[in-house]
């Protein structure tokens, strides 16, 4: 292994080994997507053997000029960044990941906050919840308007809250017409999904077993444990 | 073609209601469609005898109609009349509607309606003769039930539509929607065009249905005169004593007009129509308020009589003044304001379950019925796969279109490891459809940075030397499949509800058959267990069919 100086001795890339720059090169060039072990091999133009790899990658994390992170697309492989970027949303998941898992503590926390807001002001639009969570001063961090959508568009699919378009009278006198606004459930406090339809409220409507059952079956309604647990007075 | 438990729920029913000979029969055409009496012999190699016992009792139970189709004849031979028979599936499920439809008819009017109405679901169709006999048989003492008091009765249930005319019993198939001009004939081949968009049985109905103005009308004794037509003045024609004149709409329908040969029976169609516009206002009350429930019972109230058929998709439109009018001749809108009232209309237009434009208003049937379906579906999937399938599910069915897998973490806030893993669940159970899409990436010799992005659509691998390969699923829901599969399931749960219930039953026979006096101590307490086990099941099992109306009649 021949070691040789890099005439320009102040860039960090400095005293790196010819297999160490080549990596470098490699991993630097794909800035905030980072690079898995594998891939990075085979885009190595010259045959570096595999513990020479592993060794100048170790050198490289000591040297502090790359970094491993969690691909969310995939845990288990090794993926490596230059320490200059931050992981790009791909990899990262985005705003609302922690070390490769889902925040949800915190996702939990917008979430009832965007709740609480929207309650209170009956109907609200986007920029009214964003406004209105900042104002409180409940997050240090303020979080962006798009962070807000997303939760509020989750909230929407949790059938916590309902997205409607003003049409400028009544209760959406002050949000110009056709602007879609979110309001608060009319339904109760139960909120969070549809009460127990027909089919949801028997036993079979949520059965695993359903496709192999019949009526003189192995599973069959006459002997099944779940109306037995149903049917228990 | 009925879904695969469809026809074990249909035959169920048939069975405990009529036992297994008749049931053979109804399995056979449900499963095979309209047959001749010689095939059904064939498939079910039952007597002829047998057959036709098991035909009669159908035809009288309004679950069969029959109907001739003409075949020309060859070489000069006259052409053939052949008799098939159809079996109506939807008027096997409303068997068990009965009691929905008798508290409809004893909420809107008296006793001896709800009694009158009995006797035609017990027995099927009955003559004005065979109603009056019923009635006298049960008369109170010193309460003299005269025909006259039958006839009234009848009136009022025929001129509400709750009950009609039964259909000619044997119609000639007519290849389109003839029933203005049923006389002409038509050969076999121009029937076929028809079938795509309807069904035989749906072309056996339209067929053998008399014209309204007959449908709706009760016979006197005398001979009355068929001048307009509507069903105004077929109240009028009702008037005993005036001379008439019988004019003959179909060759079944008997001389004279005779309370002894014309046959009625329930008009399942009017209580599916009563049903579909409780559902909605069930609904709306659910999703809005009170009032928003008021004002659409009273449009549709006022809209009633120009709907023609049960799956109707809007109403026709209404002015804000003629729906205010309404909304005030009903007990909960007598103390609306107008403000009030266009207030909720205001509410009715999101998501539109009333169109509003420049005064005028109609209802969104369709809107308000496919909601009240993605609620039902929604929530089977939430208390079978849980909360993050609801999210995921919900998305996809809001969207529309295809997803793929990390657009739709991210957007249900599902954990990358875990949505493909719901996805899967939920396609492997038929709610969701999925495709899987390739790309490959080539990696050229040097090292030019262009990439190639090749699609291949459906597992369809391309193999390209050096390429990498990314397989993206992308999901969606298929409504159109998906509710299908939905009804199915309902059908099968249905159908062991039905077949748990008998069993509970069974096991308690004894005990049922005790006297009260004798159920002491422990037994009473599986008395009254078996009482709870019963309500349950029972209101269980009316739940369930107001889903299967929701997804099959509506
Ligand atoms: S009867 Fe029991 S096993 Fe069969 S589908 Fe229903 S719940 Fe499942």
């Amino acid at each position: 292994m021949s070691k040789r100086k890099r005439p320009d001795s102040n860039t960090p890339a400095d005293a790196l080994t010819e297999h160490e720059h080549i990596i470098y090169d490699v991993i630097r060039s794909k800035q905030d997507m980072g690079i898995w072990t594998r891939d990075m091999k085979r885009e190595l133009q010259t045959n570096i053997p595999d513990n020479i790899v592993t060794k100048s990658l170790k050198s490289l994390q000591a040297k502090k000029l790359i970094k491993e992170v969690v691909n969310i697309q995939n845990k288990g492989r090794k993926h490596f960044m230059a320490v200059e970027f931050k992981p790009s949303k791909e990899i990262s998941g985005g705003a609302w990941y922690v070390e490769g898992n889902l925040d949800t503590d915190f996702i939990k926390v917008v979430k009832d906050q965007c709740i609480k807001h929207i309650n209170r002001l009956k109907v609200a639009t986007l920029e009214g919840i964003t406004d209105s969570i900042k104002r409180s001063g409940v997050f240090k961090d303020d979080l962006t308007k798009q962070q807000i959508e997303e939760i509020v568009r989750a909230l929407v699919l949790d059938d916590e809250i309902l997205e409607v378009k003003s049409n400028g009278s009544g209760e959406f006198a002050n949000i110009p017409v056709g602007k879609i606004c979110y309001k608060s459930m009319s339904r109760g406090s139960s909120g969070g999904g549809p009460k127990l339809q027909g089919l949801a409220s028997v036993p079979c409507g949520v059965c695993p077993q359903i496709n192999l059952c019949t009526p003189d079956g192995i599973i069959s309604p006459k002997t099944c444990v779940y109306y037995t647990k149903w049917l228990d007075f | 073609m009925v879904a695969e438990y469809g026809v074990k729920y249909a035959v169920h029913i048939i069975t405990n209601h009529f036992g297994d000979l008749v049931a053979k029969v109804c399995d056979c055409l449900l499963r095979r469609g309209p047959l001749t009496r010689q095939n059904i012999k064939r498939y079910t190699e039952l007597s002829d005898e047998q057959v036709k016992n098991a035909l009669l009792v159908l035809i009288q139970q309004n679950c069969v109609q029959a109907f001739s189709t003409e075949q020309p004849g060859t070489f000069g031979d006259a052409p053939k009349v052949n008799t098939q028979y159809a079996v109506l599936f939807d008027n096997i499920l409303h068997r068990l509607r009965f009691a929905k439809f008798l508290t409809i008819v004893s909420q809107e009017f008296d006793k001896q309606c709800g009694e009158l109405l009995q006797g035609l679901l017990e027995h099927g169709r009955l003559t004005l003769k065979q109603m009056f006999d019923r009635a006298k048989a049960s008369q109170q003492e010193g309460n003299l039930v005269v025909l006259d008091s039958v006839r009234e009765i009848l009136l009022k249930l025929v001129t509400a539509h709750y009950v009609e005319r039964c259909p000619a019993p044997e119609p000639l198939l007519m290849p389109t929607n003839e029933e203005e001009n049923p006389a002409r004939k038509r050969g076999p081949k121009s029937a076929k065009k028809n079938e795509e968009s309807e069904t035989i049985e749906q072309q056996v109905i339209a067929a053998a249905v008399p014209m309204e103005a007959m449908r709706f009308s009760v016979v006197t004794e005398m001979e009355f005169d068929d001048g307009g037509e509507g069903k105004e003045k077929s109240k009028n024609r009702m008037i005993p004593g005036e001379k008439r004149k019988h004019h003959f709409l179909e060759s079944d329908d008997c001389g004279a007009g005779d309370e002894q040969t014309v046959l009625y029976r329930a008009n399942f169609e009017e209580f599916i129509r009563h049903l579909r516009h409780k559902a909605c206002i069930d609904n709306v009350r659910e999703r809005l308020d009170d009032g928003a429930a008021s004002v659409l019972s009273a449009m549709l109230e006022a809209t009633r009589s120009a709907e023609k058929k049960v799956k109707t998709k809007n109403s026709v439109p209404l002015s804000l003044s003629s729906i205010y009018e309404e909304v005030i001749k009903s007990e909960a809108g007598r103390n609306m304001t107008l403000d009030h009232v266009r207030a909720s209309l205001v509410q009715l237009g999101q998501p539109p379950f009333v169109k509003g434009s420049s005064d005028s208003y109609s209802i969104e049937f369709e809107k308000i019925i496919e909601i009240a379906q993605n609620d039902e579906v929604e929530s089977i999937v939430l208390k079978r796969y849980g909360r993050d399938a609801y999210r995921i599910f919900r998305l996809l069915s809001k969207a529309g279109r295809l997803l793929e897998t990390d657009k739709i973490s991210d957007t249900t806030f599902v954990e990358k490891k875990d949505a493909p893993k719901v996805l899967y669940k939920l396609w492997k159970d038929g709610y969701l459809h999925m495709e899987s899409f390739v790309i490959s990436v080539l990696v050229p010799e040097n090292n030019f940075t262009s990439m190639y992005f090749v699609k291949i659509w459906l597992l369809k691998k391309l193999v390209v030397a050096g390429a990498r390969q990314s397989q993206f699923l992308l999901w969606k829901v298929n409504k159109h499949i998906l509710w299908e599969h939905v009804l199915d399931e309902m059908f099968h749960a249905a159908l062991n509800l039905s077949l748990r219930v008998a069993c509970e039953l069974d096991q308690e026979k004894e005990l049922l058959n005790l006297p009260a006096d004798k159920r002491t101590g422990a037994l009473q307490d599986r008395y009254n267990r078996l009482r709870k086990v019963r309500i349950l099941m029972e209101s269980s099992q009316m739940k369930l069919d107001d889903s299967i109306m929701l997804f099959h009649d509506f």
